[in-house]
């Protein structure tokens, strides 16, 4: 168990800038995800931990000690690769054991180690097997018990499950949930898929363009969205946003867009009293617009698409020329053309700067 | 006919269709191979015979009679179906010879004055056989062909030494090719093929003054760096596609697991790239092993085995079966290393699937 620490760490190919100026800690045991679209730093931030990339500018540490230049070899981490990158020409128990004689374990102690592992992945009766013969999922649960049968300080995980089928995805989000409970290792783990980060981080990290976007909890990514960015990389269907205007009149702030217009109560609204400019954008999570009888409508729209998900439907409706999508309890069924009713849950509205995309209303900590 | 045996009619004629083309290719590509390889074991007589017999006789049946000069020996001829008088002598010797060399076959001049004293006693023709040495062609074209033997060991030599080279070289570049990306690479990439556009008789010149030289005129190593030239060309091109196909992460994760660069090569990328390493090979010792032209250019007193093969087939030395011995002696190493390797790549192939 250790931390892991990127102190003002910047990565450049030639010009290009894949990480820049990352500074973060990686607590004792945490879960930690790396989330973001292809290509934001996301991996490279990873694979310089691993030291397969050299790092530009700054600094990283396990607990005290700066790994910044060692080799990969010398600095007990652990990775399952994306591809799984378990080796061809070896058979399953060799894979898993090749990190230890790498480690001149002796062949006693080697040997019940990687039947260990091989039962917690569950993966026993598989060991004479060549990768070739398994499937993608077996052939992960080879990566992952090669990456932890090495007991390492840092257990690194780039987009582990991205290669597998959708439903094994999942399964596989529970049991790598699991083990890591059963290790405590401090993991790192890189995906874009947004509800894989939800599902199995302490915290995650998103990044965009090698920038560290936001680093919260799931509840503080998904809720308190620092950017458009965010709350629209976050959550399916992703967060709706509507342009408004803000109207002061007779000291109450009023919300006007040309569908409609509501005032909105001052404690909600606190965070952006300090905000001077005339218009912003106003962030919606779909399962915050209600469906409401008509006279407590904020607005009415016509249903243009339904999507029964079975414990829910996703109805979108048109508003300001784009969809506008809503998350409604699977009864009573909406039909296309149907007209509905909509008001806002006021306490979850999110605003951001139209100029900035940044959030205007994140709770200051240290009030 | 329902449609069901006109679909059957058409299956079976396509499938002899098929069958007829492959058996036609078989026939084309088996039938020189064949001719050669019989070639080989005729004797001198068989040899310059027409037409020439498909198959060697096996046993050769003689008939002595009395002569004018001594006795007659007269061989049975298959063609004809006849006995043919072939000599007219009373030299024991004379006919020892003669029946080894036109005809292989060892027959002592005791062995033949038994004979003879049989055929005294009964003033009959006498009929005998003698057994055919099939190898005797193999033996003359050791025995007669100046430096055979020491010629096909050298040769040997040149092409593992340039299989050496050239796995060694193309082997390296064709690893960087594959994983960094530099500064003219492509050109790089490309000037690679550029030298196997010369044959080696336009260059020959300028291949002979470099050679006299660096000191390596006439000597196998000059000639295994020629062949690499040409043999690095093609292994850059095998061995970059197979590191291609092989995933970098498989290294990078025996070195994130405790492995050093070179350790994570030796174990991981480099079993895994044999069978192109292997392939490659088969291609440096089938190019040294089969270069005639250079070798003819290059060498003076030290000829490879191509060179020698190639020179029994001129001059005094020219005989059809003594040349087919040679080239299928020349032939057999190929042979035998394709084969070695082929196995072995294909036991690679089951092993990986990356």
């Amino acid at each position: 168990m250790a931390t892991l620490t990127f102190e003002n760490v910047t990565k450049r190919f030639g010009k290009v800038v894949a990480v820049n100026d990352f500074s973060l800690t990686v607590e004792e045991s945490e879960f930690l995800v790396l989330l973001g679209p292809s290509g934001c730093g996301k991996t490279t931030a990873m694979r310089m931990v691993a030291g397969l990339e050299e790092v530009t500018l700054g600094n990283i540490y396990i607990d005290k000690d700066d790994i910044t230049d060692l080799p990969p070899r010398k600095r007990n981490v652990s990775m399952v690769f994306q591809n799984y990158a378990v080796w061809p020409h070896m058979t399953v128990y060799e894979n898993i054991a090749y990190p230890l004689r790498l480690k001149k374990m002796p062949k006693d102690e080697m040997d019940s180690k990687v039947k260990d592992v091989a039962k917690m992945v569950k993966i026993d009766n598989l060991l004479e097997r060549y990768p070739s013969q398994l499937s993608g999922g077996q052939q992960q649960r080879v990566a992952v018990a090669r990456a932890i049968v090495v007991e390492p300080k840092i257990f690194l995980m780039d987009e582990p499950l991205s290669n597998l089928d959708a439903k094994l995805r999942v399964s596989m989000r529970t049991e790598l949930k699991a083990i890591h409970a059963q290790t405590g290792a401090t993991t790192v783990f890189v995906t874009h898929d947004q509800s894989e980060a939800m599902s199995m981080a302490d915290r995650i990290v998103v990044m965009k363009d090698g920038e560290v976007i936001q680093v919260g909890s799931p509840d503080d990514v998904y809720d308190r969205s620092a950017s458009i960015f965010v709350a629209d990389f976050i959550g399916t269907p992703p967060t709706n946003f509507l342009n408004v205007e803000i109207r002061r009149e007779n000291g109450v702030v009023n919300l006007v867009n040309p569908h409609f217009r509501f005032t909105i109560e001052d404690e909600i609204f606190t965070h952006v009293q300090n905000y001077h400019k005339d218009r912003l954008i106003l962030g919606v999570r779909p399962e915050n617009i209600i469906i409401v009888d008509e006279q407590d409508a904020l607005f009415s729209s016509e249903c243009l698409v339904s999507e029964p998900q079975g414990s829910h439907q996703v109805v979108a409706v048109e508003l300001d020329k784009s969809f506008v999508k809503i998350v409604a309890p699977a009864q009573p069924k909406i039909g296309p053309g149907e007209t509905v009713h909509l008001n806002f849950k006021h306490e979850t509205l999110r605003f951001f700067d139209p100029d900035t995309e940044m959030s205007i209303d994140l709770p200051v900590d240290d009030e | 006919m329902n449609r069901r045996t006109t679909k059957f009619l058409s299956k079976s004629g396509r499938m002899t269709i098929f069958y007829i083309f492959i058996v036609g290719i078989l026939f084309v590509i088996l039938t020189p191979v064949f001719f050669l390889v019989s070639l080989s074991f005729l004797s001198t007589r068989e040899a310059y015979q027409y037409p020439l017999p498909i198959l060697p006789e096996l046993v050769t049946k003689f008939k002595l009679e009395g002569g004018e000069k001594g006795y007659l020996v007269s061989v049975y001829d298959r063609l004809e179906g006849e006995y043919q008088t072939v000599q007219d002598t009373d030299d024991l010797n004379k006919l020892s010879v003669y029946f080894k060399s036109q005809l292989s076959v060892y027959m002592s001049e005791e062995e033949i004055a038994e004979r003879i004293a049989e055929f005294e006693q009964t003033g009959e023709p006498v009929y005998f056989t003698g057994r055919k040495n099939l190898i005797h062609n193999y033996n003359t074209f050791f025995k007669i062909t100046r430096d055979a033997g020491p010629a096909f060991l050298r040769s040997i030599q040149i092409a593992l030494m340039t299989i050496a080279i050239s796995l060694t070289i193309g082997g390296m570049a064709g690893y960087s090719f594959a994983r960094y990306i530099f500064r003219g690479r492509n050109a790089l990439k490309f000037s690679v093929l550029f030298v196997r556009m010369f044959p080696g008789v336009a260059i020959a010149i300028p291949m002979v003054i470099i050679l006299v030289n660096l000191g390596f005129y006439d000597k196998p190593f000059g000639l295994a760096l020629v062949y690499s030239v040409g043999a690095i060309a093609l292994t850059i091109w095998i061995t970059a596609s197979i590191f291609l196909g092989i995933p970098v992460s498989l290294e990078e994760a025996a070195q994130v697991f405790g492995a050093s660069k070179g350790r994570a090569f030796m174990r991981i990328t480099l079993p895994l790239a044999l069978p192109g390493l292997a392939a490659a090979a088969m291609y440096a010792f089938l190019g040294a092993w089969t270069e005639t032209v250079s070798a003819i250019i290059l060498t003076q007193f030290n000829p490879t085995f191509s060179v020698v093969v190639y020179q029994s087939l001129l001059g005094s030395v020219g005989q059809v079966n003594l040349a087919a011995a040679g080239g299928i002696v020349f032939a057999l190493p190929a042979v035998f290393f394709t084969f070695l390797i082929r196995r072995y790549i294909r036991q690679m192939w089951g092993g990986i699937t990356v």
